[in-house]
């Protein structure tokens, strides 16, 4: 019995050691190894161009379960119109994403295709993303996309990123506690002494309700817009800013706290306004926060409270907010087949059946003819969303403003950025002098990870 | 006679040397190899995606004199081992005295205890306390039973640390099981004799328990300190993932993977991690250097 036993793990081992060489004598058949509905092992990547043979992509994103079950479905559909085309979906959380994609991106393993946000720029600079120019007309058709989404994902002069959904940043109000408050819901062209006083003031009727978040980091950019800075000024490879262009924004944040409108920094700790899941203005404890308006949707899900969105209040040059890409897809350089990459894109982009299932989860579809789909089957948190978004297109017509990319090095900025806000906010610093820190680490960071060009 | 003996032990050494073959593969190709791949990497500029580039000492130079991350995030990990260890080994010593007075069903007991040392360290027991230790969590539902308003636990920079210290301290079951080998090692007559002499049960422990256990305390004491040190999936999971709030969770290891992983220093992380090594280093060297002062082997003839 034990003889047997000794057999069995010994046939079990060889197969193993065997199964392993025969691996790496044809590297790419199977990359990554962390699925487990992978390609059988050993089987040799059919050569490029064959339409019979079998291809796999791995495609990559971050979200929630509702983005997960749309992009699955849409997956789905494309394996259908191309049955020799197999497809692994692979998503996280947004924490954790980008940790991963890096992981994977050092080791050689990352996915064919994955989501980029602002932060496009990090990636574009080390060569890891598949230049989709010579696709362009053939297996990926972007007659229809925007000219100015084009250019977006533009860089270098390659096109390296096509957008999948476009959004202007807001203000989402929640209107119940208006209502309760007794007071009138906002509206475009307030500015930021409104806002603080608004704050404050329903804060002060109702029990146990702030005002507004406090977004010092996600509205920073709009802050030095609106006063004709910006965070990176990408033409020059510099920081578009100096230290005495952002402390009144911070004073400003600080001093509405004083006057009880804002959250206190605890809460924001344990409930984040990124995550919609956790944010107060869902629950109902804060009347305002800043947000990206394709969340508009996600955020109304969760809550029977009317949810809606004003244009941020005004600064000296307008809303400093435009109508952009919220999120793309990339090709990894390294793929074996960029020509199924690009078609996968593609489908993504230009399908109309895809635009129906994915809606406006990522954006509002960036090609005028899924737009005009979409908005035939609108419900009323989508036209919040439609008339929001157009008003702001609107308003950079006469008040134009460049698109934001995150600055190089954009994880590390956040983080001491968020920091530097906390130190404010549980009174380890004044605002003076964690702006001063701030800025001084935003200028090692920024020079640390500037491309030499 | 003498030449047969040493055939035989240079025999007998083959043997165990070939069965040591795949560990030794092992440890040359996954461990040794990595190691001097960071090493090299720790002097070297590297941003993950593009080939590295020789900077010397550089980045030694910018830890120890431009980076108050590093600082506060070393003191911190100290922090946390200064106090997570020595409470997680007195917990665990408690819990083995009391499954020691021969209660029925230990086995069942031991195993109970021993489960969260299983679980303890995994992602999904750290959501736990996030939850337990949550500003309207039971934690602070207990408090409030009792008219007191607790402070939100995981979200204040000043608290957030204690409670991860607890959840270490949860984790007390493995020192725990290996206490309770090592009590039931200790003689009985010991006591019985001690006993005769008049000593009480808290004499008793000092002078007879706690002696007899010193080879076992010094091992845990390395184990967990070795452990300690390296504390990742709390700090990753309580805190927020980013060292916040206000770096309260930035421990050594969470600083490290992101500056590998999230801010694209991964020269600077090899760094750090080569850091960390000599820390540990340093201080498991310390307690072996010591421990001939303080740890008794009853075995060896002249009590040393």
């Amino acid at each position: 019995m034990k003889k047997q036993m000794l057999m069995v793990a010994l046939i079990m081992v060889l197969t193993f050691v065997t199964a392993c060489s025969g691996g790496t004598s044809s590297p790419g058949a199977s990359n990554g190894g962390t699925n487990s509905n992978e390609a059988q092992g050993g089987t040799t990547s059919p050569p490029a161009g064959s339409e019979d043979a079998e291809v796999e992509l791995r495609i990559m994103w971050w979200g929630d379960q509702k983005r997960a079950d749309i992009t699955n479905e849409v997956l789905k559909l494309f394996q259908e119109e191309h049955p020799n085309i197999r497809i692994i979906g692979e998503f996280s959380p947004a924490t954790g994403y980008f940790d991963k994609l890096n992981t994977q991106l050092a080791s050689g393993t990352a996915a064919d295709v994955f989501f980029l946000g602002g932060n496009v720029v990090d990636y574009a600079t080390k060569d890891v993303l598949l230049d989709l120019e010579p696709y362009v007309g053939n297996e990926l058709d972007l007659s229809d996309m925007d000219e100015a989404m084009i250019e977006y994902g533009t860089l270098g002069g390659n096109l390296v990123h096509v957008s999948a959904g476009a959004n202007a940043r807001g203000i989402v109000i929640n209107e119940r506690l208006f209502e309760e408050a007794g007071m009138p819901l906002p509206e475009d062209g307030w500015n930021w002494e409104d806002y603080a006083r608004i704050s404050n003031e329903i804060a002060s009727k109702l029990d146990g309700v702030y005002g507004s978040y406090n977004f010092t980091v996600e509205g920073m950019d709009i802050y030095l817009k609106q006063n004709g800075k910006q965070l990176y000024d990408m033409e020059n490879n510099q920081l578009g800013f100096e230290e005495a262009d952002i402390v009144d924004w911070f004073n400003f944040w600080e001093e509405t706290a004083q006057g009880g409108g804002i959250v206190t920094p605890e809460l924001a700790v344990s409930h984040p306004q990124g995550d919609t899941s956790k944010s107060l203005v869902v629950t109902g404890q804060v009347a305002m926060g800043l947000i990206p308006s394709n969340q508009l949707a996600a955020h109304q899900s969760l809550t029977e409270d009317k949810l809606t969105m004003v244009q941020v209040p005004r600064g000296e040059k307008g809303t400093g907010v435009v109508f952009e890409s919220s999120q793309g897809l990339s090709g990894y350089a390294k793929t074996e087949h960029p020509k199924e990459v690009a078609m996968l894109i593609n489908f993504f982009i230009n399908d109309p059946e895809a635009a129906k299932i994915l809606g406006n989860d990522r954006g509002v579809p960036v090609t005028a003819q899924n737009r005009a789909l979409l908005e035939q089957e609108t419900d009323e948190v989508q036209q919040i969303v439609y008339d929001y978004t157009s008003r702001v297109s609107e308003a950079t017509k006469t008040e134009p403003f460049n698109v934001s990319y995150n600055m190089p090095g954009n994880t590390e900025f956040t983080t001491l950025a968020e920091k530097s806000v906390q130190e404010i906010g549980f009174g380890r610093k004044s605002v003076e002098q964690a702006v001063t820190d701030f800025y001084s680490g935003t200028v090692r960071i920024f020079n640390s990870n500037k491309q030499e060009s | 006679m003498r030449a047969a003996k040493r055939l035989k032990i240079s025999q007998h050494n083959r043997t165990a040397y070939l069965f040591l073959l795949p560990w030794l593969i092992g440890f040359l190709g996954l461990t040794a190899g990595p190691m001097l791949g960071s090493l090299y990497l720790s002097l070297t500029k590297f941003d993950l995606l593009s080939p590295p580039t020789w900077i010397g000492l550089d980045n030694y130079r910018q830890i120890f004199t431009e980076d108050n991350t590093f600082s506060g995030s070393l003191w911190l990990t100290f922090t946390y081992v200064f106090l997570s260890v020595p409470l997680r080994l007195i917990f665990a010593l408690l819990v083995a005295m009391a499954l020691n007075k021969g209660i029925r069903a230990l086995g069942i007991y031991r195993t109970v205890y021993y489960i969260p040392s299983l679980l303890g360290g995994s992602v999904a027991i750290a959501i736990v306390w996030r939850q337990i230790f949550d500003g309207e969590g039971a934690v602070n539902k207990l408090l409030g039973f009792f008219g007191i308003t607790g402070p939100s636990w995981i979200s204040h920079p000043d608290y957030i640390v204690y409670t991860i210290v607890t959840l270490s301290i949860w984790q007390f079951g493995s020192a725990m099981v290996i206490f309770l080998a090592g009590l039931k090692q200790v003689p009985g007559d010991l006591y019985e004799a001690a006993q005769m002499d008049g000593a009480g049960k808290i004499g008793q422990f000092f002078k007879i328990t706690l002696p007899m256990l010193t080879p076992v305390i010094f091992f845990n004491l390395i184990m967990s300190m070795i452990n300690s040190f390296q504390v990742f999936t709390p700090a990753f999971v309580i805190g927020d993932g980013r060292g916040g709030p206000l770096d309260a969770t930035m421990f050594y290891t969470l600083y490290l993977y992101l500056q590998g992983f999230s801010y694209f220093n991964m020269g600077y992380a090899a760094a750090l991690a080569w850091l960390m090594l000599l820390i540990i280093g340093g201080f498991t060297a310390i307690l072996f250097l010591t421990s001939k002062f303080w740890v008794f082997y009853g075995d060896s003839k002249d009590g040393r």
